[in-house]
């Protein structure tokens, strides 16, 4: 492992895995967590929300202790629709199948992920034209990302125009995914038959065009009170364990991009967007922001760069690797050791396992009606919560 | 002043919905649609078969590339049954997630974009299972959802069917198997995930057309 110690906790904490406590900069044993348990008082009721019903786009049950409008506590139950990936013992390249289903929209920074931390386990350099793919790669999904969370946040607001236009412009970058790649999440791009992406001569112009309508209409949302008004001072929260826009919106430099060593970000002259709010409308405001920067980066790539998609095939051997890189809604963290070019152990640190965890502790003393702005705000992806990895 | 012409700017957006399926698709994905080819090919689901594609199965890995080539086709999707004729003026859609990574709901919720805009062809999503015509159902069988879509399947009205959409729905895919119930589907919509393209012309033939 170049990028990690396997000692006491060294840097900003990121997570857990099955195996290990993350720090920004080492991996130290792992810590157990007692269950949480909130009883509702005289007057009070839990009401349960889910695991299936309209309003979330995946399963899960929510928990809201409450004695009518303002939320006392608040519980995220992610397992309902666990899956179980087997990945041990499986050969690079078909493992790969199933790290690119993790969590489908955001499939290409735990590609990402995996890539750099097999490449940190088996070749002795890192591969510069992979990683200005990857990077590639991961700024188109977290400009599609930002997107949809934007538009997921104006939905609750009964903002039809801004919800219908965020929508056509997270589809045209769908659109333009799918020109460069083949396939809208990017599976299959970095299969050993057929690794090839198309940069045609329109991307530019495409990518140009998104971003104008883009900035005008993040400009008219920031000029509607009503739009401000639902998320200033909803879910506000401040701690130092946050990750991603989460982080960012409280004040902390916290992003994989800048303060990890995995992927070489340093040639964008990335400087990380930060707010002071620490509110649903601070995180709308870095997401809104980091749209630009990675519309830059994306640019920069398709005039200058040479990328180049992986050779999977070519990576044989043993020995241990790990990665972080910075996903849309934070650190991705994977570690991977592999013996006779098999998968010995594989284990991940999700962004949205932390993300539960800080929509939890900023809930309780906003009322009901701000459950879904608040929950739209931190990104929070289930399938990458409640999955399990063998 | 700016705050209060939404209305306006919208309609300065412009028309932006798309004639399809009347027409063929604006920008179809290469990945997925229909594969054609012949000969022997690695695949890791099995898809493909003495010779034969298994779109159902298929998650678009590309592994079977050059001797199989995607078209463009969008067309990846199968019907058993279609809907009474009652229901093809008003389709209300319930979805579950069984257990998908997460691309499958996506790209449903994408018909609901301007670019294709499902409410045109009277197809809606609803919130309860008590107003739905129809069960979409996604993602692979996992324990805790099995009791979950039983339920929901049996609180909606009759008539109702059952839409698979995705490899994992209709197979298992790479993930898993398939959901129990989705043995009873009449509508198969494959793909890894399918688009939206596929989604909604699947949806239109199984309510009957457009009325």
């Amino acid at each position: 492992m170049r990028y990690y110690k396997t000692t006491r906790g060294n840097g900003r904490y990121i997570g857990r895995t099955a195996s290990f406590t993350v720090y920004s900069d080492s991996l130290d044993s792992p810590i157990t967590v007692g269950e949480r348990v909130t009883e509702a008082a005289p007057g009070e009721l839990v009401f349960n929300y889910g695991p299936s019903t309209g309003g979330m786009v995946e399963s899960a049950r929510i928990a809201i202790t409450t004695p009518g409008e303002i939320i006392r506590s608040i519980r995220v139950d992610p397992t309902y629709k666990m899956r179980k990936l087997k990945i041990t013992g499986l050969a690079l390249d078909d493992a790969f199948l199933q790290i690119e289903r993790i969590n489908g929209y955001h499939s290409s920074s735990y590609q990402a992920a995996f890539l750099k931390a097999a490449e940190d386990a088996l070749l002795p350099d890192p591969n510069q034209s992979l990683d200005e793919m990857l990077v590639l790669q991961m700024e188109l999904e977290r400009i599609r990302s930002h997107m949809n969370v934007m538009e997921r946040l104006c939905e609750p607001a009964g903002f039809g125009v801004p919800y219908h236009q965020a929508a056509q412009l997270r589809e045209e970058v769908s659109r333009l995914i799918s020109s460069i790649f083949g396939h809208r999440y990017f599976f299959g791009v970095h299969s050993a038959s057929h690794s090839t992406v198309n940069f045609n001569t329109g991307i530019l112009k495409q990518s140009g065009d998104i971003e104008r309508r883009f900035s005008a209409l993040f400009e008219s949302l920031q000029d509607s009170k009503i739009f401000v008004n639902r998320l200033q001072n909803t879910g506000k929260i401040d701690k130092h364990w946050l990750v991603g826009p989460a982080a960012r919106a409280a004040g902390y430099r916290y992003d994989a991009r800048i303060d990890s060593p995995s992927l070489d970000y340093r040639k964008y002259g990335l400087t990380p967007y930060i707010e002071e709010g620490r509110d649903a409308f601070a995180r709308f405001l870095v997401r809104g922001n980091e749209i630009y920067s990675s519309f830059a980066i994306v640019n920069s790539i398709i005039t200058d760069g040479s990328p180049e998609c992986a050779k999977i095939s070519d990576m044989h051997g043993s020995g241990t690797g790990a990665s972080r890189v910075e996903s849309p809604q934070g650190d991705l963290f994977c570690y991977l050791s592999l013996k006779n070019d098999k998968v010995e152990k594989i284990e991940f640190c999700s962004p949205s396992t932390s993300n539960i965890i800080a929509f939890e502790q900023s809930m309780p003393g906003n009322v009901f009606t701000d459950f879904h702005f608040n929950w739209e705000s931190f990104g929070i992806w289930i399938s990458e919560a409640g999955v399990s990895i063998e | 002043m700016r705050n209060s012409i939404w209305f306006l700017k919208g309609l300065r957006n412009g028309k932006k919905t798309e004639r399809f399926p009347a027409a063929d698709p604006g920008e179809p994905p290469l990945w997925p649609s229909v594969l054609e080819g012949k000969g022997e090919a690695a695949c890791p689901t099995n898809a493909l078969e003495s010779g034969e594609w298994n779109a159902g199965k298929c998650i678009a890995c590309r592994r079977c590339v050059p001797q199989y080539l995607p078209t463009g086709n969008q067309k990846t999707y199968s019907l058993s049954q279609v809907a009474p004729r009652l229901l093809s003026r008003s389709f209300y859609l319930y979805q579950v997630d069984s257990g998908t990574c997460g691309a499958c709901n996506a790209e449903l919720l994408s018909i609901l974009s301007p670019q294709y805009d499902a409410s045109r062809l009277n197809i809606f999503l609803t919130n309860t299972p008590r107003h739905a015509d129809a069960l979409i159902l996604m993602g692979v069988y996992t324990e805790g959802m099995d009791e979950v879509i039983s339920k929901a399947y049996e609180a909606m009205p009759d008539p109702k069917l059952i839409i698979a959409l995705g490899t994992c729905a209709i197979s298992g895919g790479v993930i898993g198997k398939a959901p129990v119930l989705s043995s009873k589907a009449v509508v198969e919509i494959q793909g890894c995930p399918p688009s939206p393209y596929t989604i909604l012309e699947a949806i239109v033939e199984a309510k009957g057309g457009v009325k």
